[in-house]
């Protein structure tokens, strides 16, 4: 049995899938180089001085690529399972929890594939932060992409198709504008905002440059989120995708 | 291949040579209806394989043959009874390799090639056949760079053939293998699949089509409505249902035809009788001793016919079997 010929040939079949691979890596790509790049307000320096507007936006952005990764590989893999691959998979030696570990590797590496991308292109431009913050906000950026596998499976197991994935996936841009990953929100927009799945995590991963400032599109900040706020929106967020999924966790081995 | 096949049954015999190669015990399983009820998928059924047997599963839709299929390749476990494949659990023959399945539609992805579905299923056995020589054998060399999703019924039909094949199994289990083919690919098929059987291969396979199963298999079990209702060599249920036409030349009055024992129903044309019978023994007998008859000829029914009869007796049946329950239930 080889497992790393499965894992590889798993990963270029989605890697090589053009919807995929538009969504996760294109799409954040040239989001940020049209909002973190080119406008001029990129070179200004955040309030609490660690690093540009450049990088606060780079973060937003490769959030959402991170969690558009997890959530469709995710949701494919549960609709794989459910199409009858499962079955054929069943009937070879590799136990079912090897699976899970196996898929697992997969969307983590499709979701690192976006935050390097975006991250090498903040580098080579304009974006600025010092080398420590530069890897924490990185990492940060993949965990922020893991309570997405869990919303990518519940799509996955509640409507049994890649067409809801797809979906699942194409709402994330509304999660993510909620989220404040592209532009900072203000007014009734934030206040909603706070509530949505994507916010928690993005801010989680801007926490070592803004420590929890708020930008506005002018001048100086309006207001702080305590950090307590933010990992309570991922915990509750987390465990709602979660419950959902052991909900319907009988679905994905149950004959269509 | 045929040597080849020889030194995996002796390398993986510990289980006793005349040990039956699957057993399936008083097995039950059922699945809610949807209304808060269950229904019964298979319901006490008990059957014994032996190696190198060729059987066919027959049945109408919903009969259980799904059911037991999964079961018998550990996909789905049984609520009551066992099943044992090569003295093991289904899970663990499965698992091993000495088992290898055609599942019905879907079970492929169909961003894969040909190939890279070869390859990826083969990664994951223990041990298995070179992909090259497994998809010479189901004829898929030609189509080995083309996308699955891209692939004829028929091809896909022939890849899921050799990935039933690449663990080396001892046994092949085909749910509905030839379902979606036109009838040059099912000729082909079959061709293939009679090939695998000389090799020694125990085979069990599922079908609506009741003229596979007597063309193919020795042996047919027939299910209906979860349970097993005839058994046993392929001719035998045959006459088991008891039906076959006996044709005699004969001038009767329809006094004289009504008297006859054993016919189920008759049909005149010109000065020759054609009689549907469940026993065509006693029919004949009373024909040429008893009556003017002369120039007989018996045939034996087709399965389709036997299969009509016997599913309309369990049907018969069952309804009986309903009512007592119901009384039992009121009292």
């Amino acid at each position: 049995m080889s497992l790393t010929t499965y894992i590889l040939m798993d990963f270029w079949r989605n890697l090589r899938n053009f919807a995929n691979s538009f969504f996760i890596i294109v799409l954040p790509g040239v989001l940020f180089l049209i909002f973190g790049v080119s406008t001029d307000w990129n070179e200004f320096p955040l309030p609490t001085g660690h690093g540009n507007v450049s990088a606060y936006t780079l973060v937003g952005i490769a959030v959402y690529g991170a969690a558009t990764a997890t959530t469709s590989l995710a949701g494919a893999a549960a609709v794989e399972l459910q199409q009858g691959w499962g079955r054929q998979l069943a009937l070879t030696a590799m136990p079912h929890s090897v699976f899970i570990m196996a898929k697992s590797i997969i969307a983590l590496a499709m979701a690192i594939l976006p935050v390097v991308v975006i991250n090498l292109v903040g580098l080579f431009t304009v974006t600025e932060m010092d080398t420590g913050r530069w890897f924490a906000t990185a990492t940060l950026t993949v965990v922020a992409s893991l309570p997405f596998a869990l919303y990518g499976l519940l799509a996955g197991l509640a409507f049994r198709s890649d067409a809801a994935v797809g979906a699942a996936s194409g709402v994330l841009v509304i999660l993510g504008f909620m989220g404040n990953n592209f532009f900072p929100l203000e007014g009734i927009l934030l206040e909603i905002g706070r509530f949505t799945p994507m916010y928690g995590v993005t801010a989680l991963a801007r926490y070592p440059i803004t420590e929890g400032d708020l930008l506005t599109t002018g001048e100086g900040t309006i207001g702080t989120d305590p950090l307590w706020m933010i990992l309570l929106n991922i915990l509750v967020w987390s465990a709602v995708f979660a419950a959902g999924c052991y909900l319907l966790r009988g679905r994905a081995t149950a004959r269509r | 291949m045929k040597t080849q096949r020889t030194d995996i049954n002796t390398q993986r015999e510990p289980d006793g040579v005349n040990a039956p190669a699957i057993t399936v015990r008083d097995v039950v399983r059922s699945f809610p209806d949807g209304e808060g009820g269950r229904i019964r998928a298979v319901d006490g059924v008990s059957l014994s394989f032996d190696r190198g047997e060729v059987t066919a599963i027959l049945g109408p839709n919903g009969a259980g043959k799904t059911t037991l299929i999964d079961m018998i390749l550990g996909l789905n476990h049984p609520e009551s009874g066992s099943i044992e494949v090569f003295g093991t659990t289904p899970k663990r023959a499965a698992q091993g390799g000495r088992v290898g399945a055609l599942l019905q539609t879907g079970g492929l992805l169909p961003d894969l090639t040909v190939k890279e579905t070869v390859q990826i299923i083969a990664a994951l056995h223990k041990d298995h056949l070179p992909v090259a020589e497994v998809m010479e054998t189901a004829g898929i060399t030609g189509i080995a760079s083309r996308t699955v999703g891209k692939c004829s019924g028929g091809q896909q039909q022939r890849l899921r053939f050799a990935l039933a094949m690449l663990p080396k199994p001892e046994i092949i289990i085909l749910d509905e293998p030839t379902a979606g083919m036109d009838v040059a690919a099912r000729h082909e098929f079959w061709d293939r699949m009679a090939e695998t059987a000389a090799t020694g291969t125990t085979i069990l396979f599922a079908t609506h089509y009741l003229e596979e199963a007597e063309q193919f298999a020795r042996r047919t079990v027939l299910m209906h409505s979860g349970s097993v209702i005839a058994d046993g060599p392929t001719e035998q249920v045959r006459q088991q249902a008891g039906a076959a036409h006996v044709t005699v030349t004969w001038a009767a009055c329809s006094a004289e035809i009504n008297q006859l024992p054993h016919v189920i129903d008759h049909e005149v044309r010109g000065s020759t009788i054609t009689f549907r019978t469940d026993d065509a023994d006693a029919l004949a007998r009373h024909l040429l001793t008893q009556t003017e008859a002369h120039g007989i000829t018996v045939r034996p029914a087709s399965l389709e016919e036997a299969f009509m009869q016997l599913t309309s007796h369990a049907a018969t049946a069952d309804r009986g079997a309903a009512t007592a329950e119901t009384e039992g239930v009121t009292r």
